[in-house]
């Protein structure tokens, strides 16, 4: 126990000693942890996040073309739409056995960058988002009234751009915002929705007639829609999957949702591959800091490990300092990697939030935190390994140089 | 009562031609307890290594060496840490004092090692080398004279029965020699020390009653020389 106490000051004395050198060391493997752990889990937690944020909805139906330009422009508000369905396809589907929700809506507007879905209000009374959760408007507020010029608001966007109750505002023409493409109706914000950490956040809700019947848009596209938001039952999703995309042409059902996102994350395996090797080789730069941090130190400390060993001090007693001191760096270095991981997450989940509206729940200390602060350790340890055989090896009389 | 008695000690090295070179011979040689005796020869003759011989840092090729009691020979090397850590104290020509250590963490630090630190035992040797003020100093912060004086301290704060001083004088003015050398006698008397100290300059040497040539102790020069005449006279 006393060694113990003893090679732990050593230890603790060689990294006070050395400052600078230690704090280098430190601040290197907690980038390396950090970026592995963020390579690692922000992957995972984007995937995971994109998938939790389809806002409850198992397809989409929309105009022919591709599945995932459907999913992101009618669930995510990204991309532009493929194009227009006609009235009829809505309520088809409306009235298939195997659809349990429907819900059309219609883009084309925005205001001030921030787009305005036309949907039906029963979306926000029946559709749960969430299992078990529905959407909530924040009091006095309440939903939006068919064919009146009326507007939910996101609860990003009136934080964005200060919308209240009460407010009025002029929708602009496509989903761009442009200041010369204004449209002369004006809305009225008779709610705003609480937040629910998903896309629906970053956008204006207005009846669906009110972007269909909008000043200055086509009469000729007054009765169409640009998709509709689906919940199917049971196996359902086969059938229509074969009448919609095998056998018709009309239109395209994107389904399954999650299916579909994974393949689109799918295309930046590169980027995540990069991302991971990238991370590794931190890693290994970390257990080559430590090791030359190590090196260094025990160069310098040759001399006084022989003194230590003339004062009675077991090789291990000496060993065991040059270990310790290693995992004291690992033990700083990893707590760092999980602060730099925090911040990275935070960052991401800030940005990506901020853009998309896709809400990043982000737990620090799940498995992967703890096998990445194991697994710094463990390199802390395998770094130490080479010197401090070494320094047990060590011949005395070649250290202490005697005089005579 | 004798505290040390070695018996045909034989130390040997690999030279850099590769072949194992007897360094060290030593028939016989005992020390009594509470004595203090210099051994006096030139540089590189192998003096610090028949120290290290005598504390267990290097094992012996053959020969025995008895200390207090322990069959030196004997013991493993854990065992010999041990018994160096708490019945000898090692003085060395370069202080070699812990440089991120207080003079008084470089003492309990020695205590630590030696079983258990007293701290107040620590801060009345340091009174008594007359650097009780500056007991928190690292040793940068002291003159040359002083960090041989803490040196001493370390040396005898477990109370050892032996004190290797291994040229403990060869960074010294004459001023600090002296001051230093009284100390260091002075503390193993009163501590019941013995003492083997070693040096070149005569002057130091000649302040001892015991004092031996480290010619006369250690055989290997006699044995080359009389190679030498046997291969003369063929």
């Amino acid at each position: 126990m006393m060694d113990l106490g003893v090679s732990l000051k050593l230890a603790w004395r060689a990294i006070r000693q050395n400052l600078l050198t230690s704090w280098i060391t430190v601040f290197t493997v907690a980038l390396a942890g950090g970026l592995f752990l963020g390579a690692w889990k922000t992957n995972q937690s984007v995937r995971l996040a994109f998938a939790q944020s389809a806002c409850g909805f198992d397809a989409v139906l929309g105009a022919r073309g591709s599945q995932l330009q459907l999913v992101l422009n009618a669930l995510f508000h990204l991309e532009n739409s493929p194009g227009n369905l006609d009235w009829s396809h809505y309520e088809m589907i409306r009235d298939h056995p195997g659809v349990s929700e429907a819900y059309p809506f219609a883009l084309g507007d925005n205001y001030l960058g921030y787009r305005l879905v036309g949907t039906m209000p029963e979306m926000f009374i029946e559709h749960q988002w969430k299992e078990g959760k529905n959407y909530h408007v924040l009091p006095p507020g309440r939903i939006f009234s068919e064919n009146v010029k009326e507007a939910l608001v996101g609860a990003r966007v009136a934080e964005r751009l200060g919308l209240e109750l009460g407010d009025r505002f002029h929708p602009y023409h496509g989903l761009e915002y442009s200041p010369d493409r204004k449209h002369e109706d004006i809305y009225l914000v008779v709610g705003i929705l609480q937040a629910t950490g998903t896309p629906s956040d970053q956008v204006i809700w207005i009846p669906l007639m009110g972007v269909q019947r909008m000043e200055g848009h086509d009469p000729d596209e007054a009765n169409s829609i640009s998709g509709v938001l689906l919940n199917l039952k049971g196996s359902s999703g086969l059938a229509l999957d074969v009448k919609y995309n095998k056998q018709g042409d009309q239109a395209t059902l994107a389904w399954p949702v999650p299916a579909i996102l994974s393949s689109f994350f799918n295309r930046f395996s590169w980027l995540e591959r990069s991302v991971a090797a990238l991370a590794l080789l931190m890693a290994l730069v970390g257990g080559l800091i430590i090791l030359a941090s190590l090196r260094s130190t025990m160069h310098e400390r040759r001399r006084e490990f022989a003194v230590l060993r003339c004062m009675g001090a077991s090789r291990s007693v000496v060993t065991a300092s040059i270990l310790w001191q290693s995992i004291i760096l690992s033990f700083f270095g990893a707590l760092g990697s999980l602060i730099f991981y925090l911040f990275l997450s935070f960052t991401v989940s800030s940005i990506i939030h901020l853009q998309i509206g896709v809400g990043m729940d982000l737990p620090l200390f799940d498995l992967a935190a703890l096998y990445t602060f194991l697994g710094i350790l463990l390199l802390g340890l395998l770094s130490a390994w080479l010197p401090s055989r070494q320094l047990y090896k060590n011949s005395l009389q070649e250290t202490l140089q005697p005089s005579g | 009562m004798a505290l040390l008695e070695v018996e045909d000690l034989k130390k040997s090295f690999l030279s850099p031609t590769g072949k194992m070179e007897m360094v060290l011979h030593i028939p016989a040689f005992s020390l009594e307890e509470r004595s203090q005796v210099a051994l006096e020869g030139a540089s590189g003759s192998g003096k610090t290594t028949f120290l290290h011989l005598l504390a267990g840092v290097l094992p012996a090729d053959s020969g025995q060496i008895t200390m207090a009691g322990h069959f030196l020979h004997l013991l493993g090397e854990e065992a010999r840490d041990r018994l160096r850590a708490k019945e000898i104290g090692y003085v060395f020509q370069s202080f070699n004092l812990l440089s991120g250590f207080s003079c008084l963490e470089n003492l309990t630090l020695a205590m630590n090692l030696g079983g258990q630190a007293d701290p107040q035992h620590a801060q009345t040797l340091l009174h008594a080398v007359g650097l009780y003020d500056r007991m928190n100093h690292r040793p940068h912060q002291l003159s040359i004279g002083q960090q041989q004086r803490v040196a001493i301290a370390r040396a005898l704060v477990n109370k050892p029965k032996l004190v290797l001083a291994d040229e403990p004088t060869g960074n010294l003015d004459p001023a600090n020699t002296d001051r230093s050398l009284s100390l260091l006698r002075s503390l193993c008397e009163e501590w019941e020390s013995s003492l083997i100290l070693v040096s070149h300059d005569t002057r130091v040497i000649r302040q001892f009653e015991q004092n031996i040539r480290w010619e006369e102790l250690n055989q290997i020069k006699r044995d080359e020389e009389i190679l030498q005449i046997q291969e003369d006279v063929a």
